[in-house]
């Protein structure tokens, strides 16, 4: 397995407090890797870290198989960035801006200013100077400014922020085709769920500096499938109902009166007809899809374990 | 290094300066003349010889690029970090000391060659005037123009330096008022003539000056790999 980025016991502390610490990811190559937690929970420091503008107190990064170290200039040229806010010389024009980023990068293939710009529909927009544009734009130009040099690893610090509904779906299909097709590397933070949900294949969880999890969507969908929860009193007689006389096999007791049946092959009706047959006292069913908010919630307010 | 140079000079859209630098020439050629001309000013400054004369436009063109040299600080160096396009710039694959020392230079090289540029223009000029209307009566030998050109380029090099040292003011809290504030002292010490005598006239003080600039400029660079940019 290749690993784009490694952080060993990442940690920076700011006045004695640490920001973040003890951080481990490991993101391999070619995944959509996301970065979810609160605000404040040391997103953007750990990022900042990977970009090299903030160095750890403690800890040791490696990306593209080696260490980062304050010399590290050539691994920044493989990278795409956005770091918090859009940030341009705001009087020169969009494509001035996407130009001079070029010269920097050592990157000379002119025409994919062309490219990237069409590809974040701003070629109409192209010869306004930066301070015009509204916030959206804004980040739309960000991102076709980390994406304009065809990185290896792409590293996106809450990039939907300021974009409209039709902005965001438009980019989540953006990154998806990068990693794709081109076998970019994205790591992307954001506090908001659903989106991750979307595009992630690997998530890790973060609150107050440290990694709660770290765990891939396929597994999430194991732990968040669909179930339907019954309230009885009686959670072992049931049990023993559902699996012997409705053979049904997948079932966890998750409370003195609770209990989930996971992969239901019958309708809810069905069911009830048989539990009450057999004489089970049945308070409340309902039918659930545990969704990520849940299975976040559920390990921010644990305390979470690190998987 | 040129090649960041070039870049610094495109992303502030430098030739504006050139344009405010002529500007300021030509302010600069009509209160020369206008101290030359004007009786009352005559008494105040007696222009007997080119040497005094030249001293005055020394003086004016160095309390000038000094605060010039500042504004372009703030705009070049300051403006950056308060900005946070420093951010996009560190993550370059650039070594961020030689990022620094493109900008440093630029400015350098700008008011060096602005400052003596605009002394020959002036002088130029207020030769030819003098052709047509007695402002000086001393004739102009080749040796006061050696002499007057050695003095220009030296006190244009130190100029170039001194005028770091508002930097190191401004970059403490990243305040462009700051930075232009300190500039205005730095040129009160170096260009305040009482009675004819000049501080920048005894050697020491621009070259310690001058030594004081690349110092703070050294400052500004060495621990910017190390640094964090928040």
């Amino acid at each position: 397995m290749t690993y784009t980025v490694r952080t060993k016991q990442l940690t920076r502390a700011y006045n004695g407090k640490e920001a973040v610490s003890n951080v481990n990811l490991n993101i391999r190559q070619g995944e959509i890797y996301g970065l979810l937690g609160p605000n404040g929970a040391g997103k953007t420091t750990v990022m900042k870290m990977l970009t090299n503008l903030v160095k750890p107190t403690a800890g040791e990064i490696e990306i593209f198989g080696k260490k980062l170290t304050p010399h590290s200039y050539h691994l920044l040229g493989r990278m795409g960035t956005i770091i918090e806010n859009p940030i341009f010389y705001e009087r020169l024009t969009a494509r001035e801006n996407l130009d001079l980023h070029c010269e920097y990068m050592g990157y000379y293939n002119k025409q994919s200013i062309t490219e990237a710009l069409e590809l974040v529909s701003l070629k109409e927009v192209e010869g306004k100077p930066v301070k015009d544009f509204s916030l959206g734009m804004k980040q739309r130009l960000n991102i076709a400014r980390a994406i304009l040099t065809k990185p290896e690893l792409l590293i996106l610090d809450e990039p939907i922020n300021g974009l409209d509904p039709v902005g965001i779906k438009e980019f989540r299909d953006l990154f998806k085709m990068l990693c794709k097709q081109y076998g970019i590397t994205i790591l992307i933070s954001s506090h908001i769920l659903a989106e991750i949900e979307l595009i992630a294949d690997t998530i890790a969880v973060m609150n107050e500096g440290k990694l709660l999890q770290e765990v891939s969507m396929d597994h999430i969908a194991q732990q968040t499938a669909e179930y339907i929860e019954l309230t009885t009193p009686s959670t072992h007689k049931a049990a023993y109902v559902l699996e012997n006389y409705l053979n049904l096999t997948n079932i966890r007791i998750t409370g003195d009166a609770e209990l989930r049946i996971y992969d239901c092959p019958i309708s809810q009706s069905e069911l009830m007809k048989g539990l009450v047959l057999h004489e089970v006292e049945l308070e409340a069913v309902h039918q659930k899809k545990g969704s990520l908010e849940d299975y976040f919630l559920s390990i921010l307010k644990g305390g979470g374990t690190v998987a | 290094m040129l090649k960041l140079m070039k870049l610094e000079m495109r992303k502030f859209r430098l030739s504006s300066y050139i344009y405010a630098a002529l500007l300021a020439t030509a302010v600069i050629f009509i209160l020369m003349c206008t101290f030359s001309l004007n009786a009352e000013m005559r008494e105040i400054f007696p222009i007997m010889n080119y040497e005094n004369w030249f001293t005055i436009l020394d003086v004016l063109v160095r309390g000038t690029y000094i605060v010039f040299a500042a504004v372009l600080l703030a705009r070049i160096v300051i403006e950056e970090y308060r900005s946070k396009s420093i951010n996009v710039l560190f993550m370059y694959p650039i070594n961020r000391k030689k990022l620094i020392a493109a900008k440093l230079l630029v400015i350098i090289v700008f008011v060096f060659s602005a400052y003596i540029l605009t002394n020959l223009v002036v002088g130029i000029s207020i030769y030819i005037v003098n052709q047509f209307i007695s402002i000086i009566p001393e004739p102009l030998t080749l040796s006061i123009v050696f002499k007057t050109l050695t003095t220009i380029v030296m006190s244009a090099l130190a100029t170039s330096f001194l005028s770091l040292i508002p930097l190191y003011v401004g970059m403490r809290k990243h305040s462009v008022s700051a930075t232009i504030v300190s500039s205005f002292l730095v040129a009160a010490v170096v260009c305040q003539t009482v009675e004819g005598f000049n501080l920048f006239s005894i050697v020491a003080v621009p070259v310690s000056m001058a030594l004081l600039g690349a110092a703070v400029a050294y400052l500004s660079i060495r621990n910017v790999e190390r640094d964090d940019v928040l």
